[in-house]
């Protein structure tokens, strides 16, 4: 097809020293970096440092106003339908009547199209991305009754039902309890063994060494992009958290929200 | 008894045809309202009957009777475009602008209705409509506007309910949030428009609001609802009618007819609230928050197959 797919080995994700503006004011500076498909980038900084930003520019919510971002070979507009997006259960309305089930089917709307109702391949794939986080039993409970991270998990799915190329998580750990946390980084797993990217934003700098092979450092502008293994270390840290580091016997970092 | 209260006054013609109103816009009200319910728009449907309102009144002094349905029309779609930008650019509180529209558009009706010598008795009409004396013409419109609000509805209601849910999710799945939005301001004006000349430009927004609340209260599922919703605005419709002949024709008291199927209307919700209440506890005992039940529990897979 010729819109469909990239040639083998083009990353998911090309951030080439993209600026991305709310209005008038610039919110993130110069970001550059790629993520391969099959890989794992975590977000890291401090509140405010233009994460969720960098996230809805990938998602193409928000414009790019210099350099460039590309997804899966094309503008993120045109891509959006092979995009997941997951974000922090705790914004959604508790109180909603949908039940467990029919949160995931929304995963598949766009595939399913205007006025018509999900077809039973839907409804397949959504009961398979409801497995994979492990929540199969809840399908027909009210999405509101459950906890937090089962919410999150939920959420999950959603978007695995999308079957996406590239995952977009926003905070997906916070406030999650243990066993949510496991079930989610397990599902994380399964999909990018099957091949699709990852991008996580996180406070939790042991889930990010945890989850990600790489990380990008940012706070207004980027501080480091890179393995894990050389990204996330104290200097750069330092320097991304600024003022809101503490530091404890010298070499190691705290880092404070 | 009930078969006298509830059936024979509907062997009158002009009981017949108000029944028919009563019911088509029960239908629609009873959809649109849910949606009303899980968007809170309740305060941009109270504004949209307000703003409605001098479009009736410039259609009547345009071309009397048959002009109010054009001129409610044009002024319904003009107010659900202006409320969409509105709420879309964020420049001034939501709550602010609409008040401001609600009043200032329904300032200008008055203004309007005002300068006939029949002020009072138009006045009337336009606020609280006359059921009673429905034609079938109207009653075509109404059936029209219906079907045309439930076939559109029927078109974009998941993707509605998406947005509702998760606008955010909505926009990165590359859904227009805006144009959701207008599809339902549309909705909702268009069940002003059509339910304008039977219960008025003021009790309407009973009709936007109150069966789907009242649903909500009885039951979580959207399909189950969506039908009690239904259900209760028709139910309230008849009930509503019929109470009201009956207490002007055997008792002597005049009960306006349009208040009393609102009056209806709020008794199920009110009957409703501690049927809620108990359905709530019973779910809650059947349902156990129970710890996380993953990785052990292997149950049967519901939404598979």
């Amino acid at each position: 097809m010729a819109d469909g797919r990239e040639q083998p080995g083009a990353p998911a994700l090309s951030l080439q020293h993209a600026s991305i503006a709310y209005g008038r004011s610039t919110v993130v500076e110069d970001v550059d970096g790629e993520v391969r498909p099959g890989s794992a980038v975590a977000l890291i900084g401090p509140n405010g440092a233009g994460k969720s930003t960098l996230i809805k520019a990938v998602l193409g919510l928000v414009p790019v106003v210099a350099g460039r971002i590309t997804v899966l070979g094309r503008t993120p507009a045109q891509a959006r339908r092979h995009v997941g997006y997951v974000p922090q259960a705790d914004t959604l309305d508790a109180d909603f009547p949908v039940t467990v089930a029919q949160v995931v089917l929304m995963g598949r709307y766009r595939m399913i199209g205007w006025a018509r109702p999900p077809a039973a391949r839907d409804r397949r794939i959504a009961a398979e991305a409801l497995a994979a986080v492990g929540l199969s039993d809840r399908a027909r409970e009210r999405f509101g009754t459950l906890s937090g991270g089962q919410r999150q998990r939920v959420l999950l799915a959603r978007a695995i039902a999308q079957q996406p190329r590239l995952l977009l998580l926003d905070e997906p750990f916070n406030g999650v309890d243990a066993v949510s946390q496991d079930a989610l980084l397990q599902a994380l797993a399964r999909l990018r063994a099957e091949g699709a990217a990852v991008v996580v934003s996180t406070h939790d700098l042991a889930l990010a060494h945890v989850a990600c092979d790489e990380v990008c450092l940012l706070n207004k502008h980027q501080f480091g992009f890179g393995p894990t293994g050389t990204t996330l270390v104290p200097e750069l840290l330092r320097a991304t958290y600024g003022g809101q580091a503490l530091e404890v016997r010298g070499d190691s970092v705290i880092v404070a929200r | 008894m009930l078969t006298r209260l509830l059936v024979e006054p509907f062997d009158l013609p002009f009981m017949q045809r108000a029944l028919v109103e009563a019911l088509l816009l029960g239908v629609v009200a009873g959809v649109v309202s849910v949606f009303v319910l899980l968007r809170r728009l309740a305060f941009v449907s109270d504004a949209l009957t307000h703003t409605v309102f001098p479009g009736v009144v410039i259609g009547y002094l345009v071309a009397a009777t048959d002009g109010v349905v054009w001129g409610a029309l044009a002024f319904a779609l003009l107010s659900a475009v202006l409320f969409t930008v509105l709420s879309s650019g964020r420049r001034v509180t939501e709550d602010a602008t609409l008040a401001m529209l609600l009043t200032g558009f329904f300032s200008l009706g008055v203004v309007l209705v005002s300068r006939r010598s029949s002020y009072t008795a138009d006045l009337t009409t336009f606020l609280f409509g006359r059921i009673l004396f429905v034609d079938s013409r109207e009653i075509v419109e109404t059936a029209v506007i219906g079907a045309v609000v439930l076939a559109v509805l029927l078109l974009v209601g998941k993707e509605l309910v998406l947005r509702a849910f998760d606008p955010g999710a909505a926009a990165a799945l590359g859904y227009r949030v805006a144009v959701l939005d207008l599809v339902l301001n549309v909705a909702v004006a268009l069940v002003v428009v059509a339910a304008v000349k039977a219960v008025g430009t003021v009790l309407v927004i009973a009709l936007l609001t109150v069966p789907g609340a009242t649903a909500r209260l009885l039951s979580a599922r959207l399909p189950v609802v969506m039908a009690l919703s239904v259900a209760v605005a028709c139910l309230s419709g008849w009930v509503g009618l019929a109470v009201s002949y009956e207490a002007s024709v055997d008792h002597g008291v005049r009960l306006a007819s349009g208040g009393t199927v609102v009056l209806a209307m709020v008794a199920c919700y009110t009957l409703a609230l501690p049927a809620g209440a108990v359905a709530a506890r019973w779910g809650r005992r059947r349902v156990v928050p129970a710890p996380d039940p993953y990785p052990r529990r292997t149950g049967v897979d519901e939404v598979s197959g």
